[in-house]
C-alpha cells in the first residue's frame, strides 16, 4: 500500500472524526465539547477535499497558453474545492451560535460544566 | 460526572432494579401505554413469519415471557429516554454504531 | 427555464433579509411580512412544471450549441449526460408539498404577527429562513446542496427556540446543536464517500452511474455511505434516536413556531426519505431500515405521548409518531404505499400545525401548557374547543376527515403487500393516539377550572381563529377529495417503486 497525499490525508480525516467524538461525548466542559465538534467538522471536510486529488494533477486554473485537451486531462477535479468552501463556512457560523449560547449559559448558571448546565 | 461514570452507575442499578413512584393521574395513561407497548411488539414479531415459522413462535414466547416477566417496563422506558445530554448522546453513538454494523456488515456477509 | 422556480427559495430569503433590517420598526414588519408571506403558497401554483439549473447550462447531449465544439473525450462517455449545474426539480409532487408548506408558514407567521405583544423582525427572520430551506429541499436535485439547505434549516431551528423566552431553551437549544453537530458532519462524510465513488453530486446522474454499470453497485464503499447518510436522515426527521430531542425542541419554541418546525422535519424526513430509496433501493437492507426505523418511531413516539403532562411535548411525541406511518408508506414499496406514504406527509404537515396553534391559543389565553394546572376552557372559548376537537378526530383518522384517508390507503397497501401485521400495528396505534389527545382535550377543556389558574389575554386574536378555520377547510377537503392530493403523487410514486426491487 503507497502512502500517497490522498492516503493520508484520509487517515488523518479519520483519526480527526474518531477524536472529535470521543471529545464531544466524554469531556465534560462545554468549550472542550465545542472544539470536539470543530474536529468532526475538520475532518469531514479533509476526507471531502481529499476527494479531488489526482495523482500528478495540476491546479485547476486555466493559464493562457495552455492546450485546451492536456488542461482537460491534467487538471485536477475542481469540484470538491467549491464544495468544502460551503462547507467550512457554514461549519463555522454553527460554531459561532454554539459559543453564543454558550456564554449566555456562563452568565446564567456561572459553570462551564455539562453535569451542571445540561445534565438536570 | 463523565458519560464513563454514567454508564457503570447504570449497570450497576439496573442489576439491582429501582422503582420511582407512579402517581395517582398518570396510571391509566402507563397502564395503556404498557399494553400498547407489549401487544405493539408481539405483533411485530409476527411479521417473522415471513423468514421461518419456527423462529416466530420461539421469539414470540421467548419476548412473551420476558415482558410478563419484567412488566412495569414503561416507568423504565420513560426514565431511560430523559433529556439529559448524556443519556441522549449515548443513545446516538449506539445507533450510529448500529447503523453502519448494520449496512456495511451486514450487506457484505449476508 | 422557468423564472418562478428560483424566486421559491429567493423570495422568503429577501424578505428574511429585510425584517432582520427594520426589527423594531413594527407597521413595516408587519405589513412586509404579510404580503411576502402571502406570495408563499402563490409561487407553486402559477410556476409551470421545469427544471432550473443554477451556476451552469443544461446537460451537454440536449446542448448542441456548446457540445458541438467539444472533443469526443468528453462528448462520448456518460460525461455527455451529466448535469453541470445545481439543478433544481419541480414537477407535480413538488408542487403540492411546496403549496402545502407555503400554507403552513403563511398561517403560522399570520399567527405569531398577531399573538406576541410586538411584531419582531428577527423572529420573522429565522422563520423565512427555515422557510426558504425547506423549498430548496424540497426542490433541489443535487445532495450537496441539499446538505447546505439543511444545515440553515437547522440554524433557522435553533433561532426560533433561541426567541421563545421560555424556560430552559438555552439549554435545549445547545443539546440540540451539539448533537446535530456530531450527525451533520458525518451526513456530509456520507456524501463525500458518494462524491469519491461516482464523481458526481447531482443525484440523476449518480442514479444513471449506478444503473448503467459505471459504477460498481456493490462497491462496499457505497454501502458505508448509505449507512451514514441514513444517519444523517435520522437527526434532520426526528426518528429516534432523535426523538426526545426533536420533541423538546417542540415544546420549548412558541406553539406556532412549533407548528413550522415540525413542517420542516416532516419535509426534511420525505425528501432526504425520497433521496436515500432513488439512490440506494437497489440494497437488500435499505427497505427493512427504512421499515425498521418507522415501526420505532411509532410505538415509541406514542407510548412517550401517553406519558407527557406538557402539551406541546405531548403533541411533538405524537409528531415523532406520525413520522412512523410516513415510513411505512415508503418503506413498503409499492406505488399505492409510497403514495399513501407522501399522502399521510401532507396531512400530518396540516394537523400537526392545527394542533399546535390551536392548542397555542390556550397558551396565549393562559400563559400555561401542563394539562394538571389547565382546565375549564370550553367556558371561554367554545369555539376554539370545538376546532381543536375536530384536530384530534384529524390526527386520530376519523372518517370525513383527511388523516382517514390517508391511514386507509396505508392499510390496504400493506395488505396488498402481504404485510398485514403493519396495518394491525397502525390502527393500534391511531386507538392510542386518539385516547391521548382526548386525555389532554378532557384536561384542558371538560374538567372544571382550577381556582388558581388566571385568565392572562381574553379575546383571541382573530388571525388565530382565521388560521385554524383555514387549516379546517384543507382537512375537509382533502378528507372528501383525496384525488386532489393523490393525483399529484402518482408520477413520483411510480417513479421511486419502480426502482425497488
Amino acid at each position: 500500500m503507497i502512502i500517497d497525499t490522498q492516503l493520508a490525508s484520509l487517515f488523518t480525516a479519520g483519526a480527526l472524526i474518531v477524536i472529535g467524538i470521543f471529545a464531544a461525548v466524554f469531556l465534560d466542559n462545554l468549550i472542550k465539547k465545542v472544539i470536539g465538534l470543530a474536529f468532526i467538522g475538520d475532518g469531514a471536510n479533509l476526507f471531502l477535499i481529499a476527494m479531488g486529488y489526482k495523482p500528478g494533477g495540476i491546479v485547476y486554473i486555466y493559464l493562457p497558453g495552455m492546450a485546451r485537451d492536456w488542461f482537460a486531462q491534467n487538471a485536477a477535479y475542481p469540484l470538491p474545492f467549491a464544495l468544502v468552501l460551503t462547507s467550512i463556512v457554514i461549519g463555522a457560523s454553527t460554531m459561532a451560535v454554539m459559543l453564543g449560547i454558550i456564554m449566555v449559559l456562563y452568565k446564567r448558571r456561572g459553570s462551564l460544566k455539562a453535569s451542571k448546565v445540561l445534565g438536570e | 460526572m463523565n458519560l464513563y461514570d454514567l454508564i457503570v452507575k447504570r449497570i450497576k442499578e439496573g442489576q439491582i432494579g429501582s422503582d420511582g413512584p407512579v402517581t395517582n393521574v398518570s396510571t391509566s395513561a402507563m397502564l395503556t401505554a404498557e399494553i400498547t407497548l407489549i401487544s405493539s411488539i408481539l405483533v411485530v414479531l409476527i411479521m417473522l413469519r415471513l423468514v421461518n415459522n419456527v423462529i416466530m413462535i420461539v421469539a414470540f414466547l421467548v419476548v412473551l415471557f420476558a415482558a410478563l416477566v419484567s412488566m412495569p417496563l414503561m416507568p423504565k422506558l420513560k426514565r431511560e429516554q430523559n433529556d439529559s445530554l448524556s443519556n441522549m448522546t449515548f443513545y446516538v453513538i449506539l445507533a450510529l454504531a448500529i447503523v453502519i454494523t448494520l449496512f456495511y456488515w451486514g450487506s457484505l456477509n449476508v | 427555464m422557468n423564472l418562478l422556480i428560483p424566486l421559491m427559495v429567493i423570495v422568503p430569503i429577501i424578505c428574511a433579509l429585510f425584517l432582520n433590517l427594520l426589527h423594531k420598526k413594527d407597521r413595516t414588519v408587519k405589513v412586509i411580512a404579510i404580503a411576502l408571506a402571502l406570495t408563499l403558497p402563490l409561487l407553486p401554483i402559477l410556476a409551470n412544471y421545469g427544471l432550473h439549473y443554477f451556476g451552469g447550462y443544461a446537460p451537454l447531449a440536449q446542448n448542441s450549441a456548446i457540445s458541438a465544439g467539444l472533443p469526443s473525450l468528453i462528448t462520448g462517455t456518460a460525461l455527455n449526460t451529466f448535469h453541470p449545474a445545481i439543478t433544481y426539480a419541480f414537477q407535480d409532487a413538488q408542487k403540492l408539498f411546496i403549496f402545502i408548506l407555503g400554507l403552513v408558514a403563511l398561517l403560522a407567521i399570520l399567527v405569531s404577527l398577531y399573538e406576541t405583544k410586538r411584531p419582531s423582525g428577527v423572529y420573522g427572520y429565522m422563520m423565512f429562513m427555515g422557510v426558504a430551506a425547506m423549498m430548496a429541499i424540497i426542490l433541489t436535485d443535487d445532495i450537496f446542496n441539499f446538505y447546505v439547505f439543511f444545515e440553515i434549516a437547522a440554524l433557522a431551528t435553533v433561532g426560533v427556540v433561541l426567541v421563545s423566552q421560555i424556560k430552559g431553551n438555552y439549554e435545549t437549544a445547545l443539546k440540540y446543536m451539539i448533537l446535530g453537530s456530531i450527525a451533520s458532519p458525518l451526513l456530509l462524510l456520507g456524501i463525500a464517500l458518494l462524491l469519491g465513488v461516482t464523481g458526481n453530486v447531482n443525484i440523476t446522474d449518480i442514479m444513471a452511474s449506478l444503473k448503467s454499470g459505471v459504477v460498481d453497485p456493490q462497491n462496499p464503499v457505497l454501502l458505508m455511505a448509505c449507512g451514514l447518510i441514513v444517519f444523517g436522515w435520522l437527526y434532520g426527521s426526528g426518528l429516534p434516536p432523535f426523538h426526545t430531542i426533536k420533541s423538546a425542541i417542540y415544546s420549548k419554541a412558541l406553539p406556532h413556531g412549533a407548528a413550522l418546525l415540525q413542517a420542516f422535519s416532516v419535509f426534511t424526513f420525505v425528501a432526504l426519505g425520497i433521496i436515500i430509496i432513488r439512490i440506494f433501493s437497489y440494497l437488500p437492507f435499505s427497505q427493512m431500515v427504512i421499515l425498521g426505523v418507522s415501526l420505532l418511531a411509532m410505538i415509541l413516539g406514542i407510548t412517550m405521548a401517553l406519558l407527557q403532562t406538557d402539551i406541546k411535548r405531548m403533541i411533538g411525541f405524537l409528531a415523532v409518531g406520525e413520522l412512523g406511518y410516513i415510513g411505512i408508506g415508503l418503506g413498503l414499496g409499492t406505488v399505492s404505499g409510497i403514495t399513501a406514504g407522501l399522502f399521510q406527509a401532507v396531512n400530518e404537515v396540516v394537523i400537526t400545525a392545527f394542533l399546535f396553534i390551536g392548542f397555542g391559543a390556550i397558551y396565549y389565553q393562559t400563559g400555561e401548557s401542563d394539562i394538571r394546572k389547565l382546565g375549564g376552557m370550553m367556558v371561554k372559548t367554545p369555539l376554539v374547543a370545538l376546532l381543536v376537537l375536530l384536530a384530534g378526530f384529524a390526527m386520530a383518522g376519523v372518517p370525513p376527515l383527511n388523516a382517514f384517508q390517508s391511514k386507509l390507503m396505508l392499510i390496504q397497501s400493506s395488505i396488498q403487500a402481504g404485510v398485514p401485521e403493519l396495518g394491525v400495528i397502525m390502527i393500534l396505534l391511531s386507538i392510542v393516539t386518539f385516547m391521548t389527545f382526548m386525555k389532554a382535550f378532557h384536561a384542558v377543556f371538560l374538567r372544571p377550572k382550577p381556582a388558581d389558574l388566571e385568565i392572562k389575554n381574553e379575546k383571541i386574536p382573530k388571525a388565530t381563529i382565521l388560521a385554524l378555520l383555514v387549516f379546517l377547510v384543507v382537512c375537509i377537503v382533502f378528507g372528501l377529495f383525496p384525488q386532489l392530493a393523490t393525483g399529484f403523487l402518482q408520477n413520483l410514486s411510480v417513479s421511486l417503486a419502480g426502482g425497488m426491487p
